[in-house]
């Protein structure tokens, strides 16, 4: 039986995004006043009215925009913006702009959603090690960097060695338990990994679809996640990420490049489900830590704040949704956008909404929510 | 392996990073006694010279990332002769923790280890005062928004809380009276380090070091109340107080005992808290006596003592790079060897708060443990490393033609370690050892196959339970 | 002709760091080359975990950024891993040495692969790291054969011509020898680096003169990374471990002595007209600040003082007598006019 249960996939944009040149106030003169090298010509950009437009990278997304599956979450940021990558991001991933947070809002939503931990996989992260939003203490999350050598011994490549190794490790942590409760709890956790990784190598196997996904690493990311959800082990938080987006210089190649490619994977990833008739299901999320400067530095753009954030899916009430904030030189916060909507609000609204979950201690206190997305 | 061999192993992983058959034959023929003098009074180290790593990576030399800055800490820990000089510095940069997130700057991270490998095994009381005029502390506690008009009480309260006295110790007045005589404590140019610091900036020419700056028209030098006694203190004056407290005595005890001997402290264990709280006072706050009395008792020394830790990542990683013999020059894809110990939980310059990690049991999750078991298995079974070829030539030494697997499995958990294991394990191993057949020999030596046939058992050994245990 | 003084003047500085993939700035430069045309080619080695900044950046000296070219970070064609050292040869071809692939690549100064040569080992031919690197005139190659404690001469599309050093502190032998310099008679210069001094050779190999080993700690060379020679036989030693640029006559005294004196360049002037806030609180601060005593050496000096040499790991003179020296750890080039 299907799973019908709802999904989140998580897009982190690392390095922060250039909001100017994502969203792009092309019917503003004062943009190109700022961005005199930095940016995108007006008949480039794929308007969404007189004033802002997509860049023409973002082609796929223009699309479901125009299909009523995006809504641009404009002005996204927090208060007193902190310019820093690993600390913004922090931020982002705790939820706590004001002191260092250890929780992650995400393996809080785990942990709601799964209160017992009864399944290992109901979050799943593609890449190595755990972004601090997955993590909370005792709520499992598998980290994944490859699905197809996923789990132990991924550098034996002969199958049949690595039969023999995997036999072996369950008979060593599988055995009868003595009463050392550290080497107990090592064998629960050695034989949880085991099954873990052996449920999941299985997705591939079961996936087919026409869509091909290029080859580029955010692409292949879109790819997993779409086996992982197809394949039905409830899972229900994707995480993965893209970038860097740290255009400091040579930001115009840069960033066409990699906005080539996050698009073109939510696109195909979006017309995947469609395929499989499971777009209404999941709802995608792209995030990046901070925006960029509004003046450019003559080759890239600096960092900066106030961002952007898209919500994807089949649920989704597309649109422009926050205020675009004005790039006047009165309405600055020093020299950057000034955000208008705590991203907080966007949580609530994904884990109220959405998940159908208490947002407060998610995130970390009230937040007034925006209407995206089919309750 | 004696019980002599067995018990210096033991000394060796808690005070090292684990031996090699090697050097524990080195500590064998020096005794415990001396081996634990060595140990606490180490001279210049031998580890793999700084021009070496310059030279090679550019990245080591300017030393702006996290990721260069944790590999040549990881160079160091790999390849130093002194291990409890490294494995200290471990220790204080988990109790101190002091994070790279909010700093940005690699270096200062880099020179506050400098500071703990010199004062680290010396008077508490001079690191502490240390650590106060250290500015990537400074930084990271805010005591550089500490002024003379405006207290910030971040640095002052931490100092006592999770860096001397432990909560319940003093009451919040002490803390604002701390925080007082620490004000004017900051770093050179600290308004534009901080902004830099603040955006991550490593513009136009790559980061600026730093370094303490006393301003004294900064500092408040009126009279201060602190945990009883009265006086125009300054920042020495109240970590004097502070040393002689005995609540420091005993938190630093602790901490020490749960690091080098056990997670779990229990009834023996507060006894030989007590013997170093003891220690602590009679030879004016030195570390390294704290230490000796540790590792003299017979609660260390006792088989109740072994296997008592989880390893943290750090050490896991750095005890298998050693074992293998790798990383022992410049290696292209030594920035792998940091990424792996922020996979396994413990990013290296980088814990996640103040109050450090989680140690312990806390280390293991399905995800973590995947990571180390996959590290380790990888390293060891690789029969091109120096380490896993001096195991196989021990292990075949004194056979001609063959050896079976039981012998097999026995021999190589010896000089591996020697490492105990428990039944179940032992069982498994032999199962894998038969799956592979007896090991043959050619005049006592194995050709291309035999050795990778040994070098995968010794990677199954890597990913027991018990490898996973100090 | 024995000179006892020159006259050395600070002209400006290029450069702003840049790890991104593309565009103005440099990323942890090795090396630079003075095209024939007078732009400067810079070699940007990255390290492997910011892999994608490797390549070679072209400017000139008015600071236009011009172009770049690169085929990423590996071992196939034209691609690099770690790149030490380049050189125009008498065609105009670029040539550039990498220590972890031992392969010499020639390059058009477009950036197309023209040819490549050399693999690993010890014999005739092969490298172990290769690194400075030099042609003469009739398109001779000199090379730098770190690993292998030698230099070796090669024609200009690498045949193997002759070899000369081994192992050691005695005249004629090296100890990871890293930069080399020629002069206008082909005499060869060589930073042997871990001995701490500079070796002169004639063309065929014949040892001529040690530089640098001086008894007064003032004149001693320490981990010397490179060396060129003016038109007037003064040699300009990078002085690495230092963090100092020496200048000896052509007797190997001591007749100038460089150790920075970066501003800002126009990039990085950009850079802080679109970030005023950094900019106010540089102006309030002494980037020339005293250091305490435990950080009282060079290359902890100049970690905490951004205008002096920090990482000089290249100096180049070019025909208008233009002084280039390279810091890697600053990602910029000082340049200074000699007299």
């Amino acid at each position: 039986m299907a799973n019908k249960g709802k999904s989140l996939v998580v897009v982190q944009l690392s390095g922060g995004n250039d909001y100017l040149n994502t969203v792009v106030p092309y019917g503003d003169e004062e943009y190109y006043d700022f961005r005199r090298t930095v940016h995108i010509e007006q008949d480039k950009v794929l308007p969404i009215d007189k004033v802002y437009g997509f860049s023409p990278h973002l082609a796929p997304i223009k699309r479901l925009y125009d299909q009523g599956k995006v809504a641009v979450i404009n002005g996204i940021g927090y208060d007193n913006p902190n310019r820093s990558h690993f600390r913004s991001m922090d931020i982002w991933h705790t939820a706590q702009p004001d002191e260092i947070g250890t929780e992650g809002w995400l393996g809080k939503v785990i942990r709601d959603l799964d209160p017992k931990a009864e399944n290992v996989l109901t979050g799943v992260n593609f890449g190595r090690g755990l972004p601090r939003a997955l993590g909370v203490r005792g709520v499992p999350v598998a980290s994944v960097g490859n699905l197809d050598t996923y789990g132990l011994f991924p550098d034996i490549k002969d199958e049949s060695a690595k039969k023999l190794a995997l036999d072996a490790f369950a008979h060593m942590y599988g055995g009868v338990q003595g009463k050392d409760p550290v080497l107990n709890f090592l064998g629960q956790t050695g034989m949880d990994a085991l099954k873990g990784a052996d449920i999941l190598r299985t997705a591939p196997q079961k996936y087919s679809s026409a869509i091909e996904y290029a080859a580029n690493p955010i692409a292949q990311g879109m790819k997993s996640i779409a086996q992982v959800l197809l394949a039905d082990f409830g899972t229900r938080v994707f995480y993965t990420q893209h970038g860097s987006f740290d255009t400091h210089s040579g930001e115009i190649i840069t960033h066409a490049k990699l906005w080539d490619e996050v698009s073109g994977a939510v696109g195909d990833f979006y017309d995947d489900m469609q395929e499989h008739g499971r777009e209404d299901e999941v709802v995608v999320m792209i995030f990046s830590e901070f925006g960029r400067r509004i003046k450019d530095n003559g080759s890239g753009t600096d960092h900066g704040s106030g961002g952007v954030a898209f919500i994807i899916g089949g649920e989704v009430k597309g649109g422009m949704y926050g205020q675009y904030p004005s790039i006047r030189e009165a309405d600055q916060l020093e020299g950057d956008l000034h955000f208008n909507n705590d991203f907080r609000s966007t949580y609530s609204t994904i884990v109220e909404k959405w998940f159908g979950l208490d947002p407060v201690p998610i995130v970390n206190g009230h937040f007034e929510q925006f209407d995206f997305v089919n309750a | 392996m004696s019980q002599d061999a067995s018990l210096m192993a033991h000394l060796m992983r808690r005070a090292g990073f684990g031996a090699t058959r090697n050097e524990l034959e080195e500590c064998l023929s020096d005794g415990y006694k001396t081996t634990v003098d060595k140990l606490l009074n180490p001279g210049e180290s031998n580890h793999m010279p700084d021009d070496l790593i310059r030279r090679y990576h550019v990245d080591q030399s300017e030393l702006r990332q996290l990721d260069g800055a944790g590999a040549y800490w990881l160079y160091r820990m790999v390849t130093t002769s002194n291990p409890l000089e490294e494995k200290l510095a471990l220790f204080w940069h988990g109790l101190f923790a002091t994070g790279y997130a909010k700093l940005n700057q690699a270096r200062a991270l880099l020179n506050q280890i400098d500071m703990f490998r010199q004062y680290g095994f010396g008077s508490f009381r001079d690191l502490l005062v240390e650590l106060s005029k250290d500015p990537a502390m400074i930084l990271w506690l805010d005591n550089n928004e500490n002024h003379k008009e405006a207290i910030n009480e971040n640095f002052g309260r931490e100092l006592l809380e999770l860096f001397s006295m432990g909560i319940g110790n003093y009451s919040e007045d002490d803390i604002k009276e701390c925080a007082k005589a620490f004000t004017g404590w900051t770093l050179k140019n600290a308004e534009y380090m901080s902004v830099r610091a603040s955006k991550d900036s490593i513009w136009p020419y790559g980061r600026i070091a730093w370094h303490y700056e006393y301003r004294a028209n900064d500092h408040d030098s009126g009279e201060k109340k602190f945990l009883g006694e009265v006086g125009n203190f300054n920042g020495e004056d109240i970590v004097d107080i502070i040393a002689t407290q005995e609540p420091t005595a005993r938190f630093l005890s602790t901490r020490l005992f749960q690091y080098f001997a056990s997670d779990e402290v229990g009834d023996d264990g507060n006894q030989v808290i007590k013997a170093m709280m003891d220690s602590y006072f009679e030879s004016g706050f030195k570390v390294s006596a704290v230490l000796r009395t540790l590792f003299n008792s017979d609660y260390f020394k006792s088989e109740k003592c072994r296997y008592s830790r989880v390893k943290g990542p750090v050490e896991s990683v750095v005890g298998t790079a050693r074992l293998a013999g790798s990383y022992q020059e410049p290696t292209l894809d030594v920035h792998f060897l940091w990424a792996q110990t922020m996979f396994m939980g413990q990013g290296l310059l980088a814990p996640p708060t103040v109050e450090g990690w989680h140690e312990g049991v806390e280390w293991i999750d399905s995800g973590s443990l995947v990571e180390r078991i996959n590290f380790a298995a990888k390293e060891l079974s690789d029969p091109t490393k120096y380490g896993v070829q001096d195991i196989i030539r021990r292990v075949t030494s004194g056979y001609r033609d063959f050896i079976q697997p039981e012998n097999l499995v026995d021999s190589c958990l010896d000089f591996m370690g020697p490492i105990q294991v428990g039944a179940d394990t032992r069982e498994g191993l032999i199962e894998f050892a038969e799956s592979q057949g007896d090991l043959q020999l050619k005049n006592g030596k194995t050709d291309a196959g035999g050795s990778a046939q040994v070098a995968r058992l010794i990677g199954m050994i890597a990913s027991t339970r018990e490898y996973q245990l100090a | 002709m024995i000179t006892n003084t020159v006259s050395i003047r600070y002209l400006k500085t290029i450069g702003i760091v840049n790890n991104g993939s593309n565009g103005r700035g440099f990323a942890n430069p090795y090396d630079v080359a003075i095209g024939p045309e007078g732009n400067i080619f810079v070699l940007n080695r990255c390290d492997p975990a910011r892999r994608n900044a490797i390549r070679v950046g072209v400017c000139n000296i008015n600071e236009e950024y011009l172009y770049e070219f690169g085929y990423g970070f590996g071992d196939g064609d034209g691609q690099m891993m770690l790149p030490v050292a380049m050189a125009f040869d008498a065609k105009g071809r670029l040539l550039i040495t990498d220590e972890h692939t031992n392969r010499i690549t020639i390059y058009s100064d477009e950036g197309e692969v023209l040819g490549k040569w050399g693999h690993k080992g010890e014999s005739e031919g092969e490298f172990n790291g290769p690194a400075g690197i030099a042609t003469d005139s009739s398109g001779t190659v000199y090379i730098c054969d770190q690993r292998n404690h030698r230099v070796q001469k090669y024609t200009a599309d690498g045949g193997f011509l002759a070899q000369w050093g081994s192992q050691g502190t005695g005249e004629g032998e090296f100890n990871l020898p890293w930069g080399l310099g020629l002069d206008s008679e082909n005499n060869v210069y060589i930073a042997d680096w871990r001995n701490d001094r500079v070796q002169k050779f004639d063309s065929n190999g014949h040892y001529l003169k040690t530089i640098g080993d001086s008894e007064v700690k003032e004149e001693h060379l320490v981990r010397p990374s490179a060396v060129s020679i003016d038109g007037n036989g003064n040699i300009y030693v990078a002085d690495w471990g230092n963090e100092r640029v020496q200048v000896f006559n052509s007797e190997g005294e001591v007749i100038a002595s460089l150790k920075g004196e970066a501003t800002l360049s126009d990039w990085a002037k950009d850079f802080f007209e679109s970030n005023p806030d950094e900019m106010e609180t540089r102006e309030i601060s002494d980037l020339n600040p005293d250091v305490p005593d435990h950080l009282n050496n060079p290359y902890h000096i100049s970690s905490q003082t951004e205008p002096f040499f920090w990482g000089p790991v290249s100096v180049n003179i070019d025909s208008d007598n233009r002084l280039y020296v390279v810091e890697s750890n600053r990602h910029r080039i000082q340049v200074y006019e000699i007299e």
